[in-house]
């Protein structure tokens, strides 16, 4: 296979390149997850509370240098320094407090129907993990991959997005400089992820693909795997044998979250709080409230709030800490905000703000600024007939609107949606609270929160096409497997020996 | 309260710390009674690193109040480290409120120069968050994130 040798790494906003990086081959890759599988009983030696002292520690060595970190994180992911804090503090947060999560691991004895407890749940790690993870977030997501991995004892191979490693390279020679116990069972892979993901679904050694990615990408994903498992046919005993294993896949994908504003709130505030959720990182955030819905007794006034707050934000240098709005990741990402504001021109819809591109013709220095589209509420409901920008995940600074008539109505409109990864609701009658939380169509419900919380019980995860498996999850939960023991030798060993 | 084999204070500034602290009993209340951990001095993140502080004290919410003796506790529930800078500024702070803000900046905003605190667990998450040091965290002006965007 010929491919690339190196990879140049462009500052999202000025274009300059930052640095040069040798990038892996088919050889080097596969290289990697051979030495990533034959060290991981390495972490097998260590407890799962040693384990998460080390990342706690790992922890506080990224926060003595996130300066360093979030300089890269702001020219090679373009967002905004005030946003890169974010970026870190989930980590950090997470890998400080990281033994919080012995709760989903911890050995869980079942009582029998007499009272015994002869069974236990122990839950085990389930193997080498490769990870593919996005380019909206240069640290968090593939260092939490990599880290979850490590903490509950799996190895695991990380493949950063080629257009922003260089964070994640940071961290990971950090993990160096500590000598990180059984670092030889985690490395970093830079390879683009068309014929990454093939070497991963075809190599024996990995148990677990856990990609964030496109819902469309991720289903991409598992018919090339079925493509490589249809060549494992074995049909030499006169039926189809598949001789590759199964593997666990573990996506996390779009999000079209719907949040809703009742008629009973502080307007103010709320348009505030909505602003953030809905344009921070220009947008480009799976979980970024998309679908914004408002009751109709407070829509006029609150549309002019939310445009105010929208106004506000500053969009332009990264580097400037005034800056809400950084460049877009990509070209790709901009075509796609005018694509989607296109095709909603022709359900008439009202732009009450932005839909406007800063276009320097070059690949760096991208901006659409932030857009709201008002889309009527009866172009909602029928999927096949809403515009492409109702149906589909807008990952960029465009956001709809749409006016709900009651709470059963604004339910509804919520739940008109092939996605389910978080829904949010703003509002003050704690009798309709409960019907929220049961009706919504979401993984993750969010009820009068503020946006962008980094507390470690955050979840991840979603329903319908956010995410398989289905649910909320906390990535240690979904690394290991629950194994069932019935130890009956109190019972029985007078018998058997 | 047992205390470690070193009970003097070895710098002026930990016993300026523990004076300063004593005004600012409240800190401590969300921790349940029993509770005790370690303040640690360094003067690098080098000596941190090497767990080689130039001080340290220990206080134990016995349910009263604080106690405020010098030296490692036997059993520490966590330490917290702190620069000798983010000390020596630490103690200037007239109010909980300013010193909390203070503290809470050292936290997020660690710098080898101007000051940083990091701490170092030495029990379980959960078992901490019981005893109410998740609460004392944000009294303290740790882990804050109101204003984090």
């Amino acid at each position: 296979m010929s491919k690339i040798n190196e990879l140049e790494i462009k500052n999202k906003y000025t274009g300059e390149i930052i640095r040069t990086i040798p990038a892996d081959t088919p050889e080097t890759l596969e290289a990697k997850i051979k030495k990533t599988y034959e060290n991981q009983h390495l972490l097998k030696e260590m407890t799962f509370f040693e384990r998460a002292q080390l990342l706690s520690n790992f922890a506080s060595k990224l926060r003595f240098n996130k300066n360093k970190l979030k300089e890269l994180i702001v020219a090679e992911g373009g967002l905004p320094i005030k946003y890169s804090e974010w970026e870190l503090n989930i980590v950090t947060n997470g890998f400080k407090f990281c033994d919080w999560y012995y709760q989903f691991l911890d050995e869980k004895p079942l009582t029998s129907i007499e009272g015994e407890q002869f069974v236990k749940i122990r839950y085990i790690p389930q193997g080498l993990a490769a990870c593919v993870s996005p380019r909206n977030t240069p640290i968090s997501l593939p260092l939490y991959q990599m880290g979850a991995n490590y903490l509950v004892g799996n190895g695991a191979v990380v493949k950063p997005s080629t257009a922003c490693p260089l964070t994640m390279l940071e961290a990971y020679s950090m993990m160096k400089d500590i000598d990180l116990p059984a670092l030889d069972a985690l490395d970093i892979v830079i390879a683009p992820g068309e014929w990454a993901i093939d070497q991963f679904l075809s190599s024996p050694y990995i148990k677990i693909l856990m990609t964030i990615t496109a819902s469309h990408t991720a289903k991409d994903i598992l018919v090339r795997y079925a493509k490589i498992l249809k060549k494992s046919v074995d049909k030499s005993m006169g039926v189809a044998m598949y001789t590759q294993p199964f593997k666990q896949f573990f996506f996390e994908c779009a999000g079209n979250d719907a949040g809703i504003v009742m008629d009973d709130v502080n307007l103010d505030q709320v348009a505030k709080w909505n602003a953030m959720a809905s344009y921070t990182n220009s947008g480009q955030q799976c979980f970024s409230m998309k679908r914004i819905i408002v009751h109709k007794d407070i829509y006029d006034d609150y549309i002019e709030i939310l445009i105010k707050e929208i106004e506000k934000l500053k969009y332009g240098d990264p580097t400037d800490p005034d800056v809400d709005i950084g460049p877009l990741g990509s070209r790709k990402i901009l075509m796609m905000m005018e694509v989607m504001v296109a095709d909603a021109k022709k359900y008439n819809v009202k732009i009450y703000t932005g839909a406007e591109k800063i276009d320097t013709g070059e690949d760096y220095g991208l901006f659409y600024k932030p857009t709201l589209v008002e889309i009527k509420p009866e172009l909602c409901t029928d999927l096949k007939k809403a515009p492409f920008l109702w149906r589909e995940e807008a990952f960029g600074p465009v956001r709809s609107v749409t006016k709900a008539t009651d709470l059963k109505d604004a339910i509804r409109l919520a739940n008109a949606s092939n996605y389910g990864m978080r829904a949010v609701v703003y509002t003050s009658n704690l009798e309709n609270i409960e019907l929220f939380k049961n009706e919504l169509e979401a993984a993750n419900i969010y009820i009068n929160a503020r946006p962008m919380l980094t507390d470690i019980t955050v979840a991840l995860g979603g329903i319908k096409d956010s995410a398989y498996p289905p649910g909320c999850k906390y990535y240690p939960q979904e690394l290991v497997f629950p194994k069932y023991i019935y130890d009956g030798t109190s019972l029985n060993i007078s018998k058997i020996k | 309260m047992k205390s470690s084999v070193i009970n003097e204070y070895k710098t002026v500034l930990a016993k300026n710390y523990t004076t300063f602290l004593s005004k600012f009993p409240e800190i401590f209340s969300d921790l349940v009674s029993g509770s005790i951990f370690d303040f640690a001095i360094y003067n690098s993140i080098k000596s941190y690193d090497e767990k080689s502080p130039v001080d340290v004290f220990n206080v134990l919410q016995n349910g009263r109040g604080i106690e405020i003796n010098p030296g490692r506790a036997d059993d520490a529930d966590l330490e917290l480290a702190l620069s000798i800078e983010a000390v020596e500024k630490l103690i200037q702070t007239d109010t909980k409120t300013e010193y909390a803000k203070l503290l809470g900046n050292f936290y997020n905003f660690p710098d080898e120069e101007k000051g940083w605190i990091d701490f170092f667990l030495h029990k379980r998450t959960q078992t901490l968050i019981d005893m109410g040091y998740g609460r004392f965290a944000k009294t303290a002006g740790i882990l804050e994130d109101e204003n984090e965007i």
